[in-house]
């Protein structure tokens, strides 16, 4: 059996792993388009903070691959899916057969019109290492700007923070996370980070960078800010122009049932690009996070063996931002929420938000509630009433 | 039935829930959003981030997963002779 795994993040990885331990004989192949054995991106703020060594950050040595015998080819990325003869063809010209496919591609970042000496990206670990550089070439006057509302916006202010400098952020929108977050949610973040002494605009546009050579500023529709680093969080999208006319079908990520299989037989996606159904909230998503993407990996293998089981992890992710706990737990789209029940307000310095789809509850968001949280994932497995948990945390 | 110490790195722990996702019975989140080290769903002596756990074989198996799977590796696991199995050094 010819496996191949074109992305080599934490789904792809651990996939090849699995497939590995269920499959002594079989070939496997990691196509990469990173040179580094896997490491946690995680990790990456720890890095940069020096809480870790760099060298800590990696998951797997560059001798797994051989010991497992996995063939990882590195610097390459697929191009060309054709599903009549199987096989992937690269960039570098190759072509692979297999049998069986799988396709953990993850997101790629999106980025602003503009560059220059200053501004960064928070993806990769060559990103972190840039950032690294950019630390180190910090003068007596360092300010440090922030383009977005999101989860990348958070380890900036965390990472700007860590080495006190200055922070102007700037995003689109009301709020952070527009697409997530109720206004009184939103206030509560604004209130933090301003009271943490972050300048903070909203509904500011990016317009251009300002600076000769190296940094020295950011314009927005909110006006001028000084920034001699600019971090960039805009959000991630995958890249599935390859797959254009492929067969596989694509909405937001790669199209796929609970079992992780896409339209096309033998061919699986997992991790950040999977748009797969999940049987607990009864709806195709992406989640883009750590536990999601390790445990798809996991499951996918079994799969792709065809001890099938369907994939229903109610998956999470928390972070701390300047003193402030966020947890988002299973799925938190507005869009695709009947009703958001928000518990709490910015009076008492805590909101939790219980997302309700077709009566039950399908998700949540804890601003500084971290209690909330094992009650919204039980209540998420058991498919329980909103309105029983809207009660249960109300008391 | 082995013997083994688990700690959790509570300066790591983000709590991402990876391991009390894949071990309930030894892992759970408090009240800053850190895993707690459980006995078998128990805190003898209260709650820790370390303790000595006896463990069948597929428990301890299970635990390493479970530390596997920590986005920031603040799970630690010790053999009874001090060794550390997980991270791999």
């Amino acid at each position: 059996m010819r496996y191949l795994i074109i992305g080599g993040g934490v789904a792809g990885t651990t996939a090849a792993g699995e497939l590995r331990r269920l499959d002594s004989s079989a070939e496997i192949t990691i196509v990469c388009d990173e040179h580094h054995p896997l490491y946690s991106r995680v990790l990456l703020p720890l890095y940069l903070n020096g809480k870790v060594e760099r060298e800590r950050i990696f998951l797997k040595k560059e001798s797994w691959y051989a010991d497992q015998e996995i063939e990882w080819l590195r610097g390459d990325v697929a191009v060309r899916l054709n599903v009549k003869n199987k096989f992937v063809e690269l960039l570098s010209g190759r072509e692979i057969e297999y049998d069986k496919l799988l396709l953990t591609t993850g997101s790629e970042v999106r980025v602003i019109d503009a560059d220059m000496r200053g501004v960064s990206y928070f993806r990769t670990l060559d990103d972190a290492d840039h950032m690294s550089q950019l630390f180190l070439e910090q003068g007596e006057d360092a300010h440090g700007g922030i383009y977005g509302g999101g989860f990348i916006a958070c380890e900036y202010l965390n990472l700007f923070g860590h080495f006190n400098i200055p922070i102007v952020l700037a995003h689109r929108g009301e709020h952070f996370w527009n697409g997530t977050l109720e206004s009184s949610s939103g206030e509560l973040m604004a209130k933090h980070l301003t009271e943490q002494g972050v300048e903070l605009y909203s509904n500011a546009d990016f317009k251009d960078l300002v600076g000769d050579k190296e940094l020295t500023g950011f314009t927005t529709n909110a006006g001028d800010h000084k920034a001699t680093l600019l971090g960039v969080g805009i959000g991630v999208g995958p890249d599935l122009s390859w797959l254009k006319d492929s067969g596989v079908e694509t909405g937001a990520g790669i199209k796929a049932d609970e079992y992780l299989e896409t339209n096309v037989p033998g061919i699986f996606t997992a991790g950040d690009v999977a748009e797969f159904y999940h049987p607990i909230l009864g709806r195709q998503l992406k989640l883009g996070n750590w536990m999601n993407s390790m445990s798809q990996g996991r499951a996918v293998a079994k799969n792709m063996v065809g001890d099938k089981a369907p994939f229903d992890l109610v998956s999470s992710y928390a972070m701390n931002v300047l003193g402030l706990d966020l947890i988002f737990v299973g799925d938190v789209e507005k869009a695709h929420s009947d009703q958001i029940h928000v518990i709490g307000s910015v009076e008492d310095g805590g909101i939790t938000q219980v997302h309700e789809r077709d009566g039950k509850v399908v998700g949540g968001v804890c601003l500084n509630r971290n209690t909330d949280r094992p009650t919204i994932t039980t209540g998420i497995k058991e498919k329980a009433s909103a309105s029983d948990i809207v009660n249960t945390l109300s008391g | 039935m082995p013997k083994i110490r688990v700690l959790v790195d509570e300066d790591l722990c983000i709590g991402a829930a990876s391991c009390v996702t894949i071990a309930p019975e030894t892992f759970q989140l408090n009240e800053e959003n850190k895993a707690w080290v459980l006995d078998h769903g128990t805190e003898p002596e209260g709650s820790k981030y370390e303790r000595w756990i006896e463990v069948t074989d597929d428990e301890k198996e299970n635990i390493i997963l479970a530390a596997q799977s920590c986005p920031t590796l603040a799970v630690f696991i010790f053999e009874e002779d001090g060794t550390q199995i997980f991270p791999e050094m």
